[in-house]
């Protein structure tokens, strides 16, 4: 009796053993890294979403990084006797990715948002600038490059928008990079060019507020022609009597230089000749005293400092004449009205009346903001 | 000896129990890997990025799953056998409907390439009749300046397609096309509309 019960007490004693053994085996077995990992994927697959991988690449990369580091060494450990395995670098690596990835986000989300204004805001500037220069330099000469490189500036203001409304700011912008590029070259051209043009100003100023004195005090008749309006005025002792459209020249913003080269001359002039029934192929046409003593001047000291080449002639048969209204600047170099509007005009005007042609009547500060 | 022989077919029966289920699936994730892999040769990534990138999730959910298992001392990859075969049938399905969405958007990017290509011939001859009054030529003369940039544009759009790689690419470069020649088309019947008046 007395060993059946200490046989149980054994038996007991052994199995409490083995128990508490087995307790501490399952006690003693590390647990794995998969919550921490986990975490950190999420993190990285919202980084992604964000499309960090665009305007966050470095930390969104460092994070993918140290989670592939935190997966290695889990996959390591997990190769080792179970007792011995030890997770915490694993852990470590995923506590870094996962803290990398939510900067990722974080620093892709205000990048985006910026990206995103900068973007609208620029597209709002180019916008303005496409119609600025559409309205105030359609009629300025400038190169076919020049147009080509505005046409080229708009379409990419377009390809930027489309990509703006899809949400691709990064190819938005670098869309609307190169389309301010073009557009930026384009418009400072034709500013450039304008505001070259404008220098001459206050002498235009000068010859027709003297050219309007003069028909006021002699109660005569005066021809005044506006270029960048494209515009002929018939005044009567100072008072404007006939507005007309006109063309010129091809190369008309400047002042004729030299013969065939298609621009307008700008000065004071006066009619020497009327033509009429055949007499001119234009309908009919008023001969003025191109080139005056000015020109010839301003041409001889051109020639003399080389600026024109020796042997090159200054031209003339400058006209304000008929078979105007075709539209664009086609002449070369004279004034062209519509057949009805020169038959006014030469109604009015006589052998010696002044014409005047100047750029422009308008400051060139009033013209940019009035258009 | 009866309890003996019992204890022996328990633990044999126990460690094949074990056993069996111990194994890493690796055929089964290996396939759902070519699947993915198949998906993005299909350009997934590109017509079905959202899609795509859940594939990638999932098989990283499983790689998980494989070494949380390898962790414990009685492994189970029963559920990951499971997640990567559901992973190999939604990668194949989704290479499926990658080739029809790029298909679509072939299909798109070719309609709209012939809609602008006509929109630009259109134009061209609308230019003809579009009056030349007082500035209108320099204008007809920007016009086409701006129509000869597009056209170019279009013959870009046209080599992307010819290319095949990005069919999204043409369209957007088609719909900047379109917009512009859009709007060049109602000015100059606007213009024409207007002296016909």
């Amino acid at each position: 009796m007395r060993s059946l019960v200490k046989r149980s007490i054994f038996l007991i004693i052994t199995a409490v053993i083995i128990a508490s053994m087995i307790w501490l085996f399952f006690a003693l077995i590390p647990e794995s890294p998969l919550s921490e990992l986990e975490s950190a994927q999420e993190a990285i697959a919202k980084a992604r979403d964000h499309n960090s991988v665009i305007y966050s690449g470095k930390t969104y990369r460092e994070a993918r990084s140290y989670y592939d580091s935190a997966m290695i060494s889990w996959k390591t450990e997990n190769k080792r006797f179970i007792l011995f395995r030890d997770y915490e670098r694993a852990r470590m690596f995923a506590s870094i990715s996962e803290k990398k990835a939510a900067e990722a986000t974080k620093t892709t989300i205000s990048k985006a948002n910026d990206m995103r204004e900068n973007l609208d805001s620029e597209i709002k500037r180019l916008t303005v600038r496409i119609k600025d220069f559409e309205r105030l330099f359609s009629s300025v000469p400038v190169p076919q490059e020049i147009k080509k490189k505005h046409a080229k500036g708009k379409l990419l203001l377009k390809e930027a928008v489309i990509a703006f409304n899809k949400g691709e700011y990064v190819t938005g912008s670098v869309k609307i990079a190169e389309a301010n590029e073009y557009l930026t070259d384009s418009y400072a051209f034709a500013n450039d060019k304008l505001t070259a043009y404008y220098k001459n100003y206050s002498r235009w100023q000068e010859w027709a507020s003297k050219t309007i004195r003069e028909s006021r005090e002699r109660g005569s008749y005066a021809i005044v022609v506006e270029k960048i309006p494209g515009v002929c005025y018939l005044y009567h002792k100072g008072e404007k009597k006939y507005t007309f459209e006109v063309e010129f020249g091809k190369n008309w913003m400047g002042d004729k230089v030299s013969k065939g080269d298609n621009a307008t001359p700008e000065g004071r002039y006066k009619i020497t000749k009327k033509l009429s029934n055949g007499a001119t192929k234009y309908h009919k046409a008023l001969l003025i005293n191109y080139p005056n003593e000015q020109d010839l001047e301003e041409f001889r000291v051109m020639v003399q400092s080389g600026k024109l080449p020796s042997g090159t002639k200054i031209g003339g048969l400058i006209e304000i004449h008929g078979e105007g209204g075709r539209g664009g600047n086609w002449t070369e170099g004279c004034v062209a009205l519509r057949n009805s509007d020169m038959d006014v005009l030469f109604k009015y005007a006589g052998h010696g009346t002044p014409v005047t042609i100047i750029g422009s009547s308008v400051p060139l500060n009033e013209f940019m903001s009035s258009r | 000896m009866k309890n003996r022989f019992f204890l022996v077919v328990a633990t044999v029966a126990a460690v094949v129990l074990m056993t069996s289920c111990g194994k890493v699936p690796q055929a089964d994730i290996d396939a759902a890997n070519a699947a993915i892999s198949a998906a993005k040769t299909a350009q997934a990534d590109i017509y079905l990025p959202v899609e795509f990138a859940a594939l990638n999730d999932s098989m990283t959910v499983i790689t998980q799953s494989v070494e949380a298992q390898k962790s414990k001392l009685f492994k189970n990859f029963k559920t990951v056998k499971v997640q990567a075969g559901a992973l190999t049938t939604l990668a194949g399905q989704i290479a499926t409907n990658a080739a029809v969405k790029k298909d679509e958007v072939k299909l798109e990017a070719e309609t709209m390439l012939a809609s602008v290509k006509t929109l630009l011939a259109d134009n061209q001859a609308l230019i003809l009749k579009a009056p030349k009054g007082k500035e209108g030529k320099a204008v007809l003369d920007e016009i086409k300046g701006e129509m000869t940039v597009i056209e170019t544009s279009i013959n870009d759009a046209q080599a992307l397609y010819d290319g095949g790689t990005n069919y999204m690419q043409v369209l957007d470069k088609v719909k900047a096309a379109n917009e512009a020649l859009t709007a060049i088309n109602t000015e100059l019947n606007d213009a024409i509309a207007k002296v016909k008046r």
